[in-house]
């Protein structure tokens, strides 16, 4: 691979340059986090386990997002459709046809790609931009809820539940509850989602991708494919959701229409994008951190008070308003993300 | 920048002023389309369930509804028609007022449309409060950032409201509540209300934006916010005050909706939705064309229940909102107010 | 402070400082932590947060009292009186928090779960309690799906939605005959989730059975409905004599005012499974428009002297009259109770068959003693009829659970 060209916008706008370092250092770092955090389940009480299991769920919707949304700059607001095809079709498979869910998350990444392909299509032939085009992926995302919630062969309302197997098995995904494989199968697929979105972003395809984003107009001029690549990104970015909703019925054992397409899914794939920093390849990373865990803090915060905040037990909402707090605190304070404004301050 | 971030309207507008004529009678001709489809869904109908008196009562019960949805997604078109944000927040604006008004008639016994007197002034300096505080500025221009402060601000609203209110679901009853036959059909006369407060509410809007100063301002910030900044108009502060505006219509439509529905902090949810679909179709930022927006996603409701049994009426606002984006993206009486 | 430790120690993986960091003690150990020694923990899973948190810190608190009682009256004797701690979790009426939370508090040494109000949590938390091999006593859940699966830790107080439209399309036939007013055509308005499907699909079948019409069966989506005229009108022009009603608070709320505008000419309303109709908040939201609704449901035992007193207790406690749903997770926490002081153990293992034979006198309508099926269901589970009489919800049906005999008419008709 050639080393990377483009230069960022000389406006200030640069949190979505494409880095300026070579891609390797990005690999490094990846392999380093991912070998630190091989032992984690080994070290965390169970309970936390299940939170550092869900942060990497959070994760893998994250970077998925962020490349059709940070790289691309389109703007989605309808993941949860992904996200729950990801869901439904390995659930689908592995219920009604006893097919491994390995098989299932591939399945799924090509169901959600091929649909993701069919509803970019008619978004940017019809020239739907900014929040136009958000409010369609929802209602997209929203129609296949509704949808699913009617149909007989999706279990309807119900859902489905993941047949229990004695033991455990890799090739079902399926392992005693508080065992570390969980974790350790998790971390492969966010890491891998993660080494995509580096690859991809320093290829020639990426660097398309994100001139178009900049200037479409400019780089439809200069001779970029320009439908061709957002439908690239738009596929690509589904089928890494795809895998997140897969492994989450995996790990919960169980989906059903709201599980999957709900709306919350959808805005949990953008919450820690933004927090972490749109268009970067770590905002992703640290935004799930942060926002995957922070729900179990303020939670455990309140159940366990320190002295000053006993007042405060047991009331209820008051978790969910200090996060709202937190995370409108942070878009405010740091408009571009932690990693972008980061990011903006290391390069002045 | 990309298109996402900028300051400017999302809809390449592209009609000189010379083709305003043209634009008129494109305007009666969609006006017709919309009616005839709708003659002809309202039909379909007819031979679907086979009782007039259902269609009828449908239609009736749709267009009052869609009063209602229209009198919600007033305030919204005026924030995103001028503003550019994509307010999430509106429900819960809505759940804020109602919740005042449920709070006062609890304390004092005062007729619910009474507290409309102390629910609109209270929705307006909170929408002011909000957008200066939150939304104006750096950090809330690009529209992720809008996205989850708005979503943010309704988790905190609702949430505070819970904590304070409880959770359990509130009633507002309207004294003097009756209810007519209408050709057979029943029209509750607290619905009947809260359409008429939508119509009068459409045209002080429409007042406001077309007569006064102050909506001429507004219009312009909207249209070009450099070029009125150049005329000596101070855009911030004239997006301040739409925003309150906007605010303080949801805090209106609250009061009316008050007693037709059951009062819950989430309740905004229900709404926002259908509030957004209301938005797009009649075009953003116009309010008249919220109102008549609300009343097809109204019939849009009802008639999807008789269509399609055991399917949520949602789905055919859906099915509208996405033709609808597709082939009209400016709505379908898109001209800006 | 666990959580925090866990943050300290993912922020130094990513090599960022969140602030929320700092150093803190280590949390609980691995799963069997202190379940030898100190009180015998119970987990109890509700909702206190969110939409449902009314009805979920009622059953945290009806929970709580039946292990304030267990220990009034000298804890587990088997175990030499060792004393009974509720360890408590917030599913914020979301499945993956509802998970991770019966994790948590299966890692804090919990004998067994007590929960959780929503089906969905509840299948989550089901498949949980198996993989943990701890035993699950569901208070309120619904859905009979999670009873299909052949799990062997989960147990069900509540009668399930199957059972109870059942019930209520036998009690319909009777009471209707006895009034001389035999039902012919029931019309079936229900909410579309599985709950209320779920309700209709069970009801036509049994109604069937007996000979009863059904139709038409209109369904609507309780999220967003926001008026159920047109529906109710459809009633009115199908002639049906009878409207069932599934579906949870608000809509049934839309559906009585509904309702009372159009006046079909029906001989009675019933709820089937509702979540409005046998709510004392509902007598006093729908005032007129409500009296003399029926509801088929699971209810405390208003003719049980014991439930009596437990529901003054609780008034008296909390300010606040005691909902069914708390009266369940007392009888489920006595469930449990009951398995400790039999198996004299608090390996889960041992508890969960002794929970398996238990055989406990409910506080709630019952056909006898709480006994569980094979498949974990309470085999003596039993809805009771009721009906909003004076202001005041009544037990009407079956005679020996009755306080007055059933008034089959609705209000606005002769």
């Amino acid at each position: 691979m050639s080393t990377i060209t483009i230069a960022a916008p000389s406006n200030s706008d640069v949190v979505k340059a494409p880095s300026l370092r070579p891609q390797n250092r990005q690999f490094a770092i990846l392999a380093i986090l991912v070998v630190v955090a091989i032992p984690l389940p080994l070290i965390l009480p169970a309970a936390q386990g299940a939170v550092a299991v869900r942060i990497l769920i959070f994760l893998l919707m994250a970077v998925g997002w962020n490349i059709m949304s940070g790289f691309g700059g389109m703007f989605s607001f309808g993941h949860a459709a992904y996200f729950g095809l990801g869901a439904y079709t390995s659930a689908y498979l592995l219920v009604k046809h006893n097919v491994s869910p390995w098989i299932g998350m591939l399945a799924g990444m090509v169901v959600a790609a091929a649909v993701a392909v069919v509803i970019g299509f008619f978004s940017f032939r019809y020239k739907l931009q900014g929040a136009y085009f958000a409010l369609a992926t929802f209602a997209f995302a929203e129609m296949l809820r509704l949808i699913v919630t009617s149909s007989a062969f999706a279990n309807k309302s119900v859902g489905y539940s993941v047949p229990l197997i004695q033991g455990s098995s890799l090739w079902q995904i399926q392992f005693p509850a508080d065992s570390p494989a969980y974790f350790w199968v998790a971390l492969f697929l966010a890491g891998a989602a993660v080494a995509i979105s580096i690859g991809f972003l320093h290829s020639r395809a990426g660097r398309y991708v994100t001139a178009i984003r900049d200037d479409e107009l400019a780089a439809a001029s200069l001779g970029a494919p320009v439908l061709r690549h957002k439908l690239m990104t738009v596929a690509l970015s589904a089928a890494i959701t795809a895998v997140a909703g897969a492994f989450y019925t995996q790990y919960y054992l169980f989906v059903n229409p709201d599980l999957g397409f709900g709306s919350a899914i959808s805005i949990q794939a953008i919450v820690p994008v933004v927090i972490g920093g749109i268009g970067t390849v770590w905002g992703p990373v640290v935004g799930a951190i942060i926002i995957g865990s922070l729900t179990d803090v303020t939670a455990t915060l309140l159940r366990t008070p320190p002295g000053f905040l006993g007042f405060l037990q047991g009331r209820s909402g008051l978790d969910v308003v200090l996060y709202a707090v937190l995370v409108i605190l942070i878009v405010r304070l740091l408009p571009k993300g932690i990693v972008g404004t980061l990011a903006a301050r290391w390069r002045r | 920048m990309t298109e996402l971030d900028t300051g400017a309207p999302v809809v390449p507008e592209t009609a000189p002023p010379d083709r305003k004529a043209k634009a008129d009678k494109g305007f009666l001709g969609r006006a017709g389309i919309v009616a005839a489809v709708l003659v002809v869904a309202i039909v379909l109908a007819l031979v679907q369930s086979g009782s007039g008196l259902v269609v009828w009562q449908s239609v009736v019960t749709g267009i009052l509804t869609g009063g209602l949805y229209g009198l919600i997604a007033m305030g919204l078109t005026l924030i995103f028609g001028v503003l550019d944000i994509v307010n999430f927040a509106h429900g819960a604006f809505l759940a804020v007022a109602m919740f005042i008004s449920f709070g006062m008639v609890q304390a004092t016994g005062l007729h619910p449309y009474l507290t409309l007197v102390v629910a609109v002034p209270v929705l307006f300096l909170l929408g002011a409060a909000v957008h200066r505080g939150l939304l104006s500025g750096a950090g809330g221009r690009s529209l992720e950032n809008q996205l989850l402060i708005t979503l943010g601000l309704s988790l905190l609203l609702e949430n505070g409201l819970l904590m304070f209110f409880g959770a359990e679901p509130k009633t507002i009853a309207l004294p003097g509540d009756f209810q007519f036959p209408l050709l057979g059909a029943v029209v509750a006369g607290s619905r009947l209300y809260a359409f008429l407060g939508a119509i009068v509410l459409g045209g002080l809007l429409f007042w406001l934006l077309r007569r006064t100063r102050l909506g001429t301002a507004i219009r312009a910030v909207a249209a070009n916010a450099s070029g009125a900044a150049l005329v000596g108009i101070n855009v911030r502060r004239m997006h301040t005050l739409t925003f309150a505006i906007g605010t303080a219509c949801a805090g209106a439509a609250a009061v009316l909706a008050g007693p037709l529905v059951t009062v819950t902090p989430t309740l905004g949810e229900q709404f926002n939705i259908t509030a957004f679909v209301v938005v797009v179709l009649g075009g953003m930022g116009n309010v008249v064309g919220a109102l008549v927006g609300g009343l097809l996603i109204g019939l849009v409701e009802q008639l999807t229940t008789i269509y399609l049994g055991g399917q949520s009426s949602l789905l055919g606002v859906f099915v509208v909102f996405v033709l609808v984006l597709f082939l009209r993206p400016q709505g379908l009486f898109g001209r800006r107010a | 402070m666990s959580a925090r430790m866990l943050v300290a120690g993912l922020g130094a993986v990513a090599l960022l400082v969140t602030g929320c960091g700092g150093s803190a003690p280590m949390g609980a150990g691995g799963a069997a932590a202190g379940r030898d020694e100190g009180p015998v923990k119970i987990g109890a899973l509700h909702p206190v947060s969110g939409s449902n948190a009314v009805d979920g810190l009622q059953m945290r608190r009806g929970a709580q009292l039946a292990v304030d009682a267990i220990n009034a009256a000298g804890g587990i004797k088997s175990l030499g009186g060792r004393k009974v701690e509720l360890v408590t979790g917030d599913t914020q009426g979301k499945a993956d928090i509802g998970q991770s939370e019966a994790q948590r508090l299966i890692s804090a040494g919990a004998v067994s779960l007590v929960g959780t109000y929503q089906s969905a949590v509840s299948t989550n938390v089901a498949v949980v309690a198996e993989r943990n091999r701890v035993p699950f006593v569901m208070d309120v859940t619904a859905s009979d799906a999670i009873f299909s699966h052949g799990y062997r830790y989960s147990f069900r107080v509540q009668p399930g939605s199957k059972a109870i439209a059942t019930a209520a399309a036998q009690y319909l036939k009777a009471v209707s005959d006895q009034a001389g007013k035999p039902v012919r055509k029931v019309a079936f308005l229900h909410e579309q989730s599985d709950f209320g499907s779920g309700a209709a699909d069970a009801f036509t079948a049994a109604a069937k059975q007996l000979g009863i019409g059904i139709g038409p069966n209109i369904s609507y989506d309780a999220t967003t409905v926001s008026d159920l005229t047109a529906q109710v009108t459809q009633v009115k022009a199908s002639g049906a004599d009878v409207l069932a009603v599934a579906g949870y608070y608000r809509d049934s709320l839309l559906a009585a005012k509904a309702i009372a505008s159009v006046k079909p000419d029906l001989n009675a309303v019933w709820g089937v499974s509702n979540g409005a109709y046998d709510q004392p908040k509902f007598v006093a939201d729908a005032g007129a428009l409500g009296n003399l609704y029926f509801s088929a449901n699971y209810h405390y035992d208003a003719t049980n002297p014991e439930t009596v007193t437990l529901r003054e207790k609780y008034q008296k406690q909390y300010g606040d009259p005691m909902r069914t749903g708390a009266v369940l997770s007392y009888d489920a926490v006595q469930v449990i109770a009951h398995g400790v002081e039999q198996a004299a153990s608090t390996d889960p293992e041992k508890v969960r068959d002794a929970i398996a034979g238990a055989q406990v006198a409910p506080l709630t309508v019952g056909r006898g003693q709480i006994q569980f099926a094979p498949n974990g269901d309470n085999r003596n589970a039993f809805p009771v009829l009721m009906q909003v009489r004076d202001g005041r919800v009544q037990q009407v049906y079956p005679p020996e659970k009755a306080e007055s005999r059933p008034d089959y008419r609705v209000a606005w008709r002769p």
